[in-house]
């Protein structure tokens, strides 16, 4: 049955009220912050300040089971959380490597989850993700980073690249081929990789929104056997899949609520063509303004009602129009959307809008860096490969 | 509880139930048909459409309806939509019926809603003027109040079916203010002072423009409050909007549907044209246009049922309705190219529709412009 309110029990209500209690006793003034894009080592420090008091709420692993240190609460109840800390400009989770929680969840053994859940609940260790390569972006079964075991140990040679704030975490999930006769897709596997193990170097790949990622080498890099996570060669079907696949319908990068982060963003241009006059008369009511404010509304609006599909599809299990390629669908239109939006907010503030801050700059220079930040909408496959992917699996067009 | 995207199983049934009646009694060659007859719709299908109950799905019980949400009417309209019936349902059911219900008084209600439903009466809204604005402003047909009710004097362009409508639901102004001086009126069209042309156009429907000549009409012919019924026209206008986002919807899995297996079947240069990765942008480029209106349109029909404000979603679920319908077609003829230029083929039905439908109840510009308006910008 159809329903489109997150809260609409008295508990949830309180449930959502309780979080932004929390936002507004726990974040700090003025919060801009996200970890893509901002090097600063002292916002590095309040953000992670402010994480560590989410997860004394134990709130990262809300809903996790109690035996893995979460709370047990339902999916619902993290929705409105995620809800809550997007509408405060925060992430939904520390940092990138958020699939790791799950796909020890879900493929992990019991020992791998009392082991690695704890340090990911309390914030206390960090994960990236050593998935790309130079070589293998989208398409992302050419990697060519190996591994092979020796006697209790797995030995990993090879080459990541783009790690996302890789710099400043302690662990990587490292996707790499295990049996290279295989079929491509075949001979895959994840490991988990401590970042300080001898042989593991990472150099910056300082992007063009003011964030580190990371080339990350691994060179005859040796890790115990247990750090195989899921079945050997079989990481394709178990971590692909957890990037958008089919069998986790709510993960990236189809649209979450991380995504969501548009919203607050252009609540702000709203109202900045409220306030803001230009040869004598409102921003808002210049009719060329409101077309695009109303396009752009329209387009943000299909992100939310997205989010709320890719939500619902998880939890009633009911396969959308497009079976498989429904998340790529939502994540084609994301990807986008997301540089349009910023294109066009450029172009409705004018001129102004490439001063990076200071008195002269409109809405704080927050267009001139989420302008260039929008060309990061490549991350987890470029909208070509998901338009490929639903021309292919959803659509039924030959490949 | 919470988010839940999926319809009940009594509305799928609501789809299943009506894509197999309309594959049955709706062929395209009864579409074809209805373009070229002097007759406005067939009135056959119509009344098999109301003995299933549909003509009076969301009229109350006391006056020969079902009682039923607009998310119950969605299924139905989408499957409307996929079989290009001819029929004036979103005009007589949805908007007329949506109005009498609303503000009508009560003899009205009992008059009327029990024969639309029966599928005994066609109601003809007739809201629209020469200069086709949908705003209040562009209700310039005069009404004079004389001794004995009132005198009509103007013009409605884009009338649907007012050629077998027994009634004519005419928007007038009792009054200079924009939008309060807005009554609405029942007026019998063979009343003295009527005359009506049809007027041909791109969609192939039976649209009439109608000249009032001081037509005089009783005191009780006016529906709800003189002077006042802008607020609920317009309430009435947007829900009915969402229902025509619902038809568009419908027709673009249709012609994603023909686009796709034409993609796959069309071989050039020895391999399926839908292996090019060109013609697959343009088949994903329906198939997002498919899906972002059909998520804000279940989303506005759902804040209808849940009695939440939904005038800024209507508008965002409309907006993306006419720009889809557009969109749709244009991709689609780019993979057919030379095959669906021809008559015989059944897309160009789609795309004549589609910009008919693109307009109906507020274009592309009106909605974005409401979408602001609606959000207090």
């Amino acid at each position: 049955m159809v329903d489109m309110r997150a809260d609409d029990t008295p508990e949830l209500q309180a449930w959502r009220q309780e979080v932004r209690d929390f936002l507004a006793e726990a974040l700090p003034e003025p919060w801009t912050f996200w970890y893509d894009y901002d090097e600063d080592p002292e916002s590095w420090e309040r953000y992670l300040t402010f994480w560590r008091k989410v997860a004394e709420k134990r709130w990262v692993s809300l809903t996790w089971p109690k035996e893995y240190y979460g709370l047990g609460r339902s999916a619902i109840e993290k929705w409105i959380l995620d809800e809550e800390f997007v509408a405060h400009d925060v992430p939904t989770y520390p940092v990138i490597g958020r699939q790791v929680s799950e796909l020890l969840m879900r493929h992990g053994t019991h020992e791998q989850r009392l082991k690695h859940l704890k340090g990911i609940a309390d914030v206390s260790v960090l994960w990236g993700e050593g998935y790309s390569e130079p070589g293998a972006g989208s398409d992302l079964a050419g990697l060519t980073t190996k591994a092979h075991r020796d006697g209790n140990e797995w030995v990993i040679n090879g080459q990541k690249t783009l790690g996302t704030a890789a710099h400043v975490c302690q662990w990587m999930s490292v996707l790499a081929r295990t049996d290279p006769d295989g079929p491509r897709h075949a001979g895959l596997s994840c490991f988990l990789v401590p970042l300080d193990t001898p042989g593991v170097e990472m150099l910056p790949l300082n992007n063009m929104a003011d964030g580190r990622q990371n080339m990350t080498y691994f060179d005859d890099v040796r890790i115990p056997a247990e750090n195989l996570v899921g079945d050997e060669n079989q990481a394709w079907t178990q971590v692909w899949f957890g990037m958008g696949g089919d069998k986790l319908d709510n993960a990236l990068p189809g649209t979450d609520p991380h995504t969501l982060r548009i919203i607050p963003l252009f609540a702000r241009v709203l109202r900045y063509c409220q306030q803001t006059n230009r040869g004598g008369q409102r921003l808002a009511d210049d009719p060329l303004i409101r077309q695009q404010l109303g396009e752009l509304m329209v387009g943000v609006e299909t992100l939310k009602v997205q989010a709320f599909e890719n939500y619902s599809r998880a939890q009633t299990r009911k396969p959308g129009k497009f079976g498989a390629a429904s998340s790529h669908l939502s994540a084609a239109f994301h990807k986008e959307f997301w540089p349009h939006l910023a294109q066009v907010c450029m172009e409705i503030v004018g001129p102004m809008a490439q001063l990076k801050g200071g008195r002269w700059a409109q809405l704080n220079g927050e267009l001139e860096h989420y302008f260039r930040a929008s060309f990061g909408n490549h991350a987890g496959g470029t909208s070509q490969l998901k338009r490929m992917v639903l021309a292919t699996r959803g659509l039924g067009l030959p490949r | 509880m919470g988010i839940d995207l999926t319809l009940t199983e009594e509305q799928e049934l609501i789809g299943r139930t009506a894509n197999e009646f309309f594959e049955k009694n709706c062929p395209s060659s009864l579409v074809r048909e209805y373009e070229a007859t002097a007759s406005d719709y067939p009135s056959e299908l119509w009344t098999k459409m109301a003995e299933l109950g549909w003509l009076g799905m969301p009229f109350p019980e006391a006056c020969g309806g079902l009682g039923l949400g607009t998310l119950d009417m969605y299924p139905l309209l989408v499957e409307m939509g996929r079989h290009l019936v001819p029929c004036p349902y979103l005009d007589t059911v949805a908007l007329a019926g949506e109005l009498i219900c609303s503000i009508g008084s009560e003899s009205q209600k009992k008059t009327l809603l029990p024969g639309i439903a029966a599928g005994e009466i066609i109601v003809a809204p007739a809201i629209m003027e020469a200069d086709g604005s949908y705003g209040p402003k562009g209700i310039q047909l005069q009404a004079q109040h004389t001794g004995s009710g009132f005198e009509l004097t103007g013009a409605k362009t884009l009338v649907a079916c007012a050629g077998a409508a027994q009634w004519l639901l005419c928007a007038a102004r009792t009054d200079p203010n924009p939008a309060d001086g807005i009554s609405l009126f029942l007026v019998d069209p063979t009343t003295s002072g009527i005359s009506m042309e049809r007027t041909p156009n791109i969609a192939g429907y039976p649209l009439y423009a109608i000249t009032f000549d001081s037509v005089s009409v009783p005191a009780d012919a006016v529906v709800g409050e003189t002077g006042s019924a802008w607020p609920s026209l317009y309430q009435a206008m947007m829900k009915a909007a969402v229902l025509q986002s619902a038809m568009v919807i419908g027709a673009g899995e249709r012609v994603l549907e023909m686009t796709t297996n034409y993609a796959q079947e069309r071989e050039q240069f020895g391999q399926a044209i839908g292996k090019y990765q060109a013609v697959q942008y343009l088949c994903t480029d329906i198939a997002i246009h498919y899906h972002q209106t059909s998520l804000l349109t279940l989303q506005a029909a759902w804040r209808i049922d849940a009695g939440e404000s939904f005038l800024r979603e209507a508008a965002l679920a409309k907006a993306s309705a006419s720009r889809a319908a557009a969109a749709m077609t244009f991709a689609a003829h780019e993979v057919h190219a030379g095959v669906a230029f021809i008559s015989d083929y059944d897309l160009q039905l789609y795309t004549r529709r589609a910009k008919h439908w693109e307009y109906n109840l507020g274009d592309l510009r009106y909605h974005l412009d409401r979408a602001c308006a609606e959000s207090g910008i």
